[in-house]
């Protein structure tokens, strides 16, 4: 199990440099004259220092040698200086990701909350006018675009009814648990109702195709009470295709963070990548990106680790 | 020696004959329909979907504006319309390149099989594991001229259109990829194909004369269900203005200024969003219900 | 107001009270409108330096304002004030004298008082010694400030005493008695920073120590600044002026409008600053929303708002053809409709409320008709398209460029595109960041038609932009701001007479005739001047909206909350 870990951790790390790389040429394609943004947004740098820093990390160096001098900073820790925020990069995203967070962490439990019984219910009884709104839910809510669901919450609780804050984080001059709850409310809702019916659809199909499996026959032939049949046997097989589908959809939650985010001005990673990259503020963005990719690929790791914990069949070497 | 046929579940006369499958086809027939009239539409009410009229800005709906008006005067219905010829359009086109791409990679890699099957596999599961959006966001911000792309095409009207193809395919192609994969390898193991590397036929022709016409159907089940996914990124891409710029409209970009006006005018905000999700809806039933009714192996009732 | 019949205001008026009525009261704590002796100000940009004399940046003028005064500046009625100083000199009170420089030049000597009682928040007096060290820092090349034009200009100063100095100027302009932008340091703090003028930006107390007290000298002093977030103010016990009302001032930062109007709704905060607060369409939609509650001040201002035109495009450089384009375009239907009236078509680049304004230049009302006729007259003829073709077969077709990220400005965009396709012109949309725009493109003079806006100071001579060696190009390094390319003898000779007239009569004439030219020949499409939108509680009073580019914060001294009636 270990080697099995540890060569996923290396094959991450690989990854994550081949796309480190990939980024930070993109970065370079950016109208105007990103490279120069990026070494003169610092305004306390000195003379001295802008022209050293142009010796490392300027256009004229061919490409490889920018990026190894970049990564080598990157490794230290110095992801270089924020224009928009005239402060270390790395000092500006630590908050903001801890914002995300909170806003991912609670969706995903609340979507699993949701979809995960939802969706046994229905493989239970199939067929049924249950089922087929199940169904239909889940169909909606594959198909639903979630910037328009925001905007529909926001229409019907902000605008119309008044009831729960449009945006921000917090009052200002409040900051209180149940202000910051409220302002929490609509994000978590947009995130969980866009994320809901795909996993709920999921789950269900696992759960059919379980079911029908012939072991669970013979555990009701031998006597085994439905609830028993349902959670020793069925839940804990139908599981696994399901880990691996809930852990590699975090890439898309993240993708559905940055639109909530920049929806309700919340102030979150996917926010700062999208107002950085619009901004052209590169130190930041590039610092972003890979910050969010690397939690991707730890949230896969982990759903790997999981599915080969969870599946007896599975080896692992 | 010729490509032997697959008989594919029911069907295809099954599978139009049901119900199912009957209802979101009509949805997206109709719809197709409407966006294509909308230029006579437009001429035989002697507008058009760009006119401005600041005079009458958000106005209720009326015989001349049979949705009323946007915010700078502009008919909703008209723009409606267009959104919807381009929205399909995007979605088709990029579905079909995504098709393609799909397509080379999955018959190559449950084909040839072995390492090449593995990376190529894990390219597609770290694509689909990717936080997209934050990526797309980068691409579509770059400056097309550093590309080498000739100044021609980067000053042209409809290089938004081609960026936001481009780039949906990039990222649309993994589930084709993965259906077209996991049919190639089981088409690998037939006696024809066999034969065929038998009689020495070079694996490019096995693959493209041999395998390739079997797999119309995981190709066309697959690329339907992709158009739903695909219309979903281009609608959010232009939402967040880095997909199809104005004044060419798109049900997403019809929606970039809805969140300053919804107070004053709710119903901009609720038409193209609400479009975007009949379409998608539909084209998922569809992609489903032919699965259902083509795919024997799909274990879903 | 906008073109909302009243039965449609009514009939969503009635539908949100009566959905609203059952409500509970929106998510916030803080009691509504209380007057008190704290006052909380929203703005939506944070300084990024607090430095008065690197980075112009109208968030950091904004909040400096409040806590240090300059020697001169112009008033809310745009008329040049003394704040630091005792006395404007003038030739009439003999403060100022003419200078023979030798060879026929003229310059002028000034003779400045500081008050008397102006010292800085640590109690030590504000000195001649302050300004000389000032003088010394800003001419520095190394320190790289700001405005190096102005300590150019600047010959020498002599100290006549602790309070009195002399200033030679290298010339006479008519507006020699300003010296708004010279940033007085307070000697005794900032000295040791300034020991390497290098390492001046980054060492400065104004950055590294922004709570120092003895950095201030205005009626308030910063107590807390966090950065991003928000900076809190507190009376300056040294102060030497009227004594400010409010004991504490909080400015927050909130980037996103609708945030903006969420904590002002909640009463997070108290008043929303018109400088850098609400786009003024978002500002006329919550007027309408809630005037109740709020009271909304629309002051015109300099920002003038319009289209540069790249002369050397050879599609541009006919005349016939930039007016048409502006004749093709109802200016006057975008400020009424889209503006509610508040921001005036503009004709030139002078604004309605400055002195030197005349109405008399050639106006384009909005004529289509006659846009159409001066086309076809330049040679641009509809060969059955819907866009214009010239003999050669070329299209008239044209490139705009302005910032991304405005909605506002993307509206109008459209607008216009819509309106010049009616005459055959096919115009493209290439919007770009604010840095890319003006950093690369308009230096770069790489645009055909670019829409922007400058702000400026009352009565300003328009040396960089319009005057023919203003262009930047490859053999000046990019100097200068006449991005137009705008090459006229005539209007050269006029800003070089307007600058050294003195006697205002003759110089209005002079003025006169500026406009007039720049009207006739258009090498800019002239939009509107943009209003801005204060945004304040009903008790609050005294806020004196300017209008120009020296901030309300100027004269925060005399804000006050109205007793409770």
């Amino acid at each position: 199990m270990t080697r099995f870990i540890l060569r996923r951790l290396v094959q991450a790390a690989l990854v994550l440099a081949i796309m480190s790389f990939i980024i930070y040429a993109l970065i370079g394609l950016m109208p105007g004259d990103p490279i120069d943004l990026m070494i003169a947004s610092d305004p306390h740098l000195s003379a001295a220092d802008a022209v050293r820093l142009k010796a490392l990390y300027g256009l004229d160096r061919p490409l490889f040698e920018r990026y190894l001098a970049w990564a080598q900073a990157a490794l230290a820790g110095d992801f270089g200086y924020s224009r928009l925020y005239a402060k270390a990069a790395l000092t500006v995203l630590a908050p903001r990701l801890g914002n995300t967070a909170i806003l991912m962490g609670a969706s995903f439990a609340l979507t699993l909350a949701i979809a995960l019984p939802l969706g046994i219910a229905a493989a239970r009884r199939p067929g049924s006018a249950f089922d087929a709104m199940v169904n239909l839910l889940g169909f909606a809510g594959i198909s639903v675009p979630s910037f328009w669901l925001a905007l529909m919450l926001i229409l019907v609780f902000a605008v119309a009814l008044g009831l729960l804050p449009a945006g921000g984080i917090a009052t200002i001059g409040d900051g209180g648990i149940l202000d910051r709850l409220t302002h929490l409310a609509l994000p978590v809702a947009t995130l969980t109702l866009a994320s809901v019916g795909g996993h709920m659809r999921y789950m269900r199909g696992a759960m059919i195709e379980t079911l029908q499996q012939d072991y669970i026959r013979t555990a009701r032939a031998k006597g085994a009470g439905e609830l028993g049949v349902l959670l020793h046997h069925a839940l804990r097989n139908a599981l696994i295709p399901v880990i691996t589908v809930v852990a590699l959809s975090f890439g898309s939650l993240f993708s559905g963070a940055l639109v909530t985010e920049t929806m309700f001005a919340y102030p979150g990673m996917g926010k700062l990548i999208y107002d950085s990259v619009l901004g052209n503020d590169f130190n930041l963005a590039l610092a972003g990106l890979l910050l969010a990719t690397l939690t991707t690929l730890l949230a896969n790791l982990a759903a790997d680790i999981a599915y080969a914990a969870a599946d007896p069949r599975i080896t692992y070497g | 020696m010729s490509a032997a046929r697959l008989v594919a579940g029911r069907g295809w006369r099954g599978a139009l004959g049901r119900k199912r499958l009957l209802w979101p086809a009509l949805v997206l027939l109709a719809l197709a329909a409407a966006a294509a009239l909308g230029p006579p539409l437009a001429a035989a009410l002697g507008q058009d979907a760009s006119l401005v009229d600041l005079h009458h800005r958000l106005a209720p709906p009326s015989l001349g504006h049979l949705l009323g008006t946007d915010e700078i005067g502009r008919d909703v219905l008209l723009r409606l319309m267009e959104g919807g010829r381009v929205s399909l359009l995007v979605g088709g086109t990029a579905a079909l390149a995504a098709a393609i791409l799909g397509t080379a990679i999955g018959l190559i890699a449950g084909y040839r099989g072995g390492t090449l099957d593995a990376l190529l596999m894990r390219l597609a599961d770290g694509v689909i594991a990717l936080p997209l959006l934050p990526l797309l966001v980068v691409l579509a911000a770059l400056d097309l001229r550093k590309l080498g792309l000739p100044a021609a095409i980067v000053q042209s009207d409809a290089v938004s259109l081609y960026r936001i193809i481009a780039l949906v395919s990039l990222v649309g192609w993994t589930t084709v990829a993965r259906l077209v994969r996991g049919a190639s390898l089981s088409l690998r193991a037939r006696e024809f194909v066999r034969a065929a590397e038998a009689l020495g036929a070079r694996p490019w022709r096995v693959m493209l004369v041999h395998i390739l016409p079997n797999l119309a159907t995981p190709i066309i089940v697959a690329t339907t269900l992709s158009v739903g996914e695909i219309i979903l990124l281009e609608s959010v891409l232009s939402f967040l203005g880095l997909g199809i710029e104005p004044p060419m409209a798109s049900w997403g970009n019809m929606l970039t200024g809805a969140q300053e006006t919804i107070a004053l005018a709710p119903q901009l905000a609720l038409y193209p969003g609400l479009m975007i999700l009949i379409t998608v809806i539909a084209c998922n039933f569809l992609g489903d219900g032919l699965q259902a009714a083509l795919d024997p192996r799909a274990g879903r009732r | 107001m906008l073109a909302l019949s009243m039965r449609r205001v009514a009939a969503y008026l009635l539908g949100f009270l009566v959905l609203t009525a059952a409500a509970p009261a929106t998510a916030g704590s803080a009691s509504p409108g209380r007057p008190g002796d704290t006052l909380a100000i929203g703005i939506s940009q944070f300084p990024a330096t607090l430095n008065p004399l690197v980075d112009a940046m109208l968030a950091k003028s904004y909040v400096l304002a409040m806590v240090r005064r300059p020697l001169t500046t112009y008033d809310p009625e745009w008329h040049l004030v003394c704040m630091l100083c005792v006395e404007l000199p003038s030739f009439e009170n003999g403060l100022a004298e003419p200078l023979d420089l030798g060879g026929g030049k003229k310059g002028v000597r000034l003779t400045y008082t500081l008050q008397p009682d102006a010292r800085w928040g640590d109690g030590v007096p504000v000195t001649t010694e302050d300004v000389l060290f000032s003088y010394e820092v800003g001419k520095n090349p190394k320190t790289g400030v700001a405005d190096a034009e102005l300590y150019r200009r600047i010959l020498r100063i002599e100290a006549k005493d602790a309070k009195t100095f002399t200033l030679d100027v290298d010339r006479l302009t008519f507006d020699y008695a300003g010296l708004n932008d010279f940033e007085i340091l307070p000697a005794h703090i900032e000295r040791a920073a300034f020991a390497d003028p290098a390492q001046y930006r980054i060492a400065s107390r104004y950055d590294t120590d922004p709570t120092n007290p003895g950095l201030y000298d205005g009626p308030y002093r910063i107590t807390e600044s966090a950065p991003g977030s928000h900076i809190v103010f507190e009376r300056n016990p040294f102060w030497w002026g009227k004594a400010p009302y409010f004991r504490r001032i909080v400015v927050w930062t909130v980037e996103n409008t609708a945030a903006l109007e969420a904590n002002l709704l909640a009463h997070g905060i108290d008043m929303v600053a018109g400088e850098l607060g609400f786009p003024l369409d978002e500002a006329l939609a919550f007027e309408q929303r809630h005037g109740q509650e709020f009271r909304v001040i629309y002051k015109p201002g300099l920002t003038y708002e319009h289209i540069d035109l790249n002369l050397d495009d050879p599609i541009l450089a006919d005349l016939r053809v930039r007016q048409a384009l502006l004749l093709a375009i109802d200016r006057k239907a975008i400020s009424e409709e889209l503006f509610a009236g508040r921001d005036p078509v503009a004709e030139s680049f002078v604004p309605p409320l400055d002195w030197i304004y005349t109405d008399k230049v050639p106006h384009y009302p909005y004529d289509p008709a006659q846009a159409r006729t001066l086309l076809e007259a330049a040679g641009w003829h509809l060969a059955g398209g819907a866009i214009r073709r010239n003999d050669a077969g070329a299209r008239l077709s044209l490139a705009l460029a302005t910032t991304t990220g405005d909605r506002t400005r993307e509206l109008v965009e459209e607008v216009l595109q819509s309106e010049w396709r009616q005459i055959g012109v096919d115009v493209r949309l290439h919007n770009q960041p604010a840095r890319v725009l003006f950093g690369d493109a308009l230096t770069k003079r790489n645009f055909a038609m670019a829409m922007f806006a400058w702000i400026s100071a009352p009565e300003n001579v328009p040396r960089s932009t319009l005057r023919s060696d203003e262009i930047p190009s490859a053999a000046n390094s990019r100097t200068g701001q006449n991005y137009a390319g705008f090459r006229n003898a005539g209007a050269d000779r006029l800003i070089d007479a307007i600058e050294v007239e003195l006697d205002r009569g003759r110089r209005a004439a002079l003025w006169h005739a500026l406009q007039r030219l720049y009207a006739e020949e258009l090498p800019a499409l002239p939009l509107y001047f943009r209003a801005s939108a204060f945004v304040l509680p009903p008790w609050l009073e005294g806020v004196t909206p300017t209008g120009h580019q020296y901030p309300s914060t100027l004269w925060v001294e005399r804000w006050r909350a109205a007793p409770p009636s």
